[in-house]
């Protein structure tokens, strides 16, 4: 038998993978948002006085870092209604992921705080800078350019993970694509285009941070 | 970290694969046996047709057929587990050389593979809670629906439902299954096996609401290959004649086999 | 969860391992010749190793699967579905630690490069016994960190059908109806893998930043 690749159920299929796109796009932007409201939180209360919730995010981050996402994904959806906890499959794939990227973020982002030096806040503030300004100026834009880069390869794979949410049935290009597959059964046409796709997503954000990163962390020029 | 000369040069890369894309070599009956051994596609996760059982091995009604027609080939069988939507892809690349998978009879599909004669039949049907009320077709329009991604119950479903009707499409059975039980969906798609593991799970809990169709399964082979065709037809012929079938019908099903029709319309058995 | 049950997950927790051993050593092979060809200094080498590199790190792993598992059948290899799959794995691992090596391998002071090329050493000798020993050591976190990403990842081959942990644990739940028990085990066990690794990584990295202190 002769395989003939076929582009045809593709083309015919644009639209609804084009909007499978968004679905991914919106799952990983809403993803990376919560991940770096569970980052922040977690690197307030990693510092706090009070050991045991030291010990939980601690807890939290090994537990998150050291299990397979599909794990994850397959607990919040299908075991945690047992328990009375019941979400939807978008609202799943968001959670998990923010989960999945803060577990990351908070490594990040603790490493970032970590290397600012004592000394840099007090000459700040001896040179009669406001407590504002030696926040924004010393502790957060310098710590955000240290983190910056490990970060955006965080969220680049978060964004990648996305099609994992397929699996529990959450709108997204990978689903898009597999119910095409299926109805045209051309596989390797359907799942070779889909990878240029996601090619394509992840070299925008990759622009996307990149002209976040120069407009509000470079080094001032003059 | 990645720029985006290096992106481009990713995509030249990915798009000049087709041209290393040759076609699948046709398997016969002959280099079966040359081979040594027929490989077969089967379901892993869906008893009684196909599953795998705890101690790992394949089992079900599909693997027993699957096992008889190694057995007439005088070779032995090789399962390759395959989830629902991977069985027509995993046949038309090549993986396997025939699916004894629970493949109903669809038009559709009968554009890309080749069927056999049917061997046994399955009815696909609306599986919710007792407590769901359900008479018509237009009463699935509040639900939210699960079925397993390209299945029959899949095109059923779809093709039932009112318009607006929330279907959510899972990997396989087990997943689909396990969407109920949790209540993430409230009804499912099922065949007629779905309310005997349903209530496995919570005993007396679901059932039956309506039947959307009878469905009879074949044997599938890549198109255009006449001699595994001819051979396997001739197969199910003689397993129908001489008790084997009615056995595993019995086996696994607590039934005897129905009676066959000669023709399903849009399917055709033999390569024309 | 009977015993029968639970000696089927560790079936599948075999797989997972058979799985991650030949990614990890195929990737390693030809995940070095990647990270050589990446610093050669011959430009088209370089431009293509990044493009490879760039290709599986901008795509998710589960089309990357897909891809070579129904890729390889239509290019005429017929191959047993775990060949495939483990071919997939393979690839994904050759291009991340190909990228983790070559940022080891710029990272070894250039000076010492020089030093060996003024003493006259050929290029693999210069790479077998200055560069390389030095950069495998920088590079050990981050290889370490991608075993465990590795470990985590095989998960997915569930999705193509491969029974492994991941689908031995949806197998089991669904003949024996307690998911939330099942999944918590198969958690488990994928902890109890990848949490010593993470420690052996971090431990390496600190004892790393001190020396360099």
């Amino acid at each position: 038998m002769n395989y003939k690749l076929d582009f045809t159920p593709i083309v015919d299929g644009l639209p609804i993978l084009l909007g499978g796109c968004l679905g991914t796009l919106g799952l990983a932007l809403g993803g990376m948002v919560l991940a770096i409201v569970i980052g922040i939180g977690g690197v307030v209360l990693r510092n706090s006085r009070i050991r045991a919730l030291r010990w939980a995010v601690v807890g939290f981050v090994e537990l998150i870092r050291n299990t397979p996402f599909l794990v994850q994904i397959y607990f919040i959806f299908f075991a945690l209604p047992l328990a009375g906890i019941r979400l939807d499959p978008t609202p799943t794939a968001i959670i998990a992921l923010g989960i999945n990227g803060g577990a990351y973020a908070i490594e990040i982002i603790r490493g970032g705080v970590q290397a600012i030096g004592k000394g840099q806040i007090e000459a700040g503030l001896a040179l009669a800078l406001h407590r504002m300004q030696v926040f924004r100026l010393i502790v957060l834009k310098p710590a955000l350019r240290s983190i910056y880069p490990s970060l955006v390869s965080q969220f680049i794979l978060l964004t990648l993970t996305t099609s994992v949410a397929s699996a529990v049935s959450a709108y997204e290009l990978t689903s898009v694509a597999q119910t095409i597959e299926s109805n045209s059964f051309r596989s390797f046409e359907v799942y070779g285009t889909v990878t240029v796709f996601y090619f394509a997503m992840s070299w925008l954000l990759m622009r996307m941070f990149g002209l976040i990163h120069a407009h509000y962390l470079s080094y001032p020029l003059k | 970290m990645i720029n985006r000369r290096h992106l481009l040069l990713g995509t030249t890369a990915l798009l000049a694969t087709p041209s290393l894309v040759r076609p699948a070599l046709a398997i016969t009956p002959a280099e079966i046996k040359a081979k040594g051994k027929l490989v077969v596609g089967i379901q892993g996760d869906n008893p009684p047709w196909g599953f795998v059982n705890t101690s790992g091995k394949q089992e079900g009604f599909d693997a027993d057929i699957g096992e008889l027609f190694a057995k007439e080939l005088g070779v032995p069988v090789e399962f390759v587990p395959l989830a629902v939507a991977n069985r027509i892809p995993a046949l038309t690349a090549g993986r396997v050389d025939i699916l004894f998978a629970t493949m109903a009879m669809l038009p559709d599909r009968a554009k890309a593979v080749q069927y056999s004669e049917p061997y046994v039949a399955n009815i696909i049907s609306l599986v919710a809670p007792k407590s769901t009320v359900v008479k018509t077709n237009a009463d699935m329009g509040k639900l939210t629906i699960g079925v397993p991604r390209s299945s029959v119950q899949d095109t059923q479903i779809t093709k039932n439902a009112p318009e607006g009707t929330v279907i959510r499409r899972f990997d396989d059975d087990a997943a689909t299954i396990q969407a109920l039980i949790s209540g993430q969906v409230q009804a499912v798609g099922g065949n007629m096996f779905y309310v005997q593991r349903l209530n496995t799970a919570k005993p007396d809990t679901y059932e039956d609401k309506l039947e959307f169709t009878r469905l009879y399964n074949g044997a599938c082979t890549r198109l255009g290959e006449k001699e595994i065709n001819v051979a396997v037809n001739a197969f199910i012929d003689k397993i129908k004649a001489n008790g084997e079938l009615a056995k595993a019908y019995q086996k696994w099903m607590k039934l005897s086999p129905p009676t066959f029709p000669a023709s399903v319309e849009g399917v055709p058995f033999t390569v024309g | 969860m009977g015993l029968p049950q639970f000696l089927f997950l560790i079936e599948g927790l075999k797989w997972t391992l058979a799985l991650v051993a030949i990614a990890f050593v195929g990737g390693t092979v030809a995940g070095l010749s990647v990270a050589l060809a990446r610093t050669s200094g011959i430009r088209v080498l370089e431009r293509a190793t990044a493009g490879y590199i760039a290709l599986f790190q901008g795509t998710p792993l589960l089309m990357q699967l897909f891809v070579v598992y129904y890729g390889l059948a239509l290019a005429g290899l017929r191959l047993d579905a775990w060949v495939a799959v483990a071919a997939g794995f393979t690839l994904h691992a050759s291009a991340y630690l190909g990228e983790i090596w070559r940022g080891s391998i710029e990272a070894v002071p250039w000076g010492q490069i020089e030093a060996a090329r003024a003493l006259n050493l050929r290029y693999l000798v210069r790479m077998r016994h200055v560069v390389m020993p030095q950069a495998l050591r920088i590079s050990m976190p981050a290889t370490i960190g991608f075993l465990v990403q590795l470990l985590k990842g095989t998960s997915l081959a569930a999705i193509v059908g491969f029974t492994e942990l991941t689908r031995a644990g949806s197998i089991v739940s669904n003949q024996i109806f307690e998911p939330l028990t099942v999944f918590a085990i198969v958690g488990a066990l994928y902890f109890a893998l990848c949490w010593p690794l993470s420690i052996w990584g971090t431990r390496i990295e600190r004892r790393l930043a001190t020396a360099t202190r």
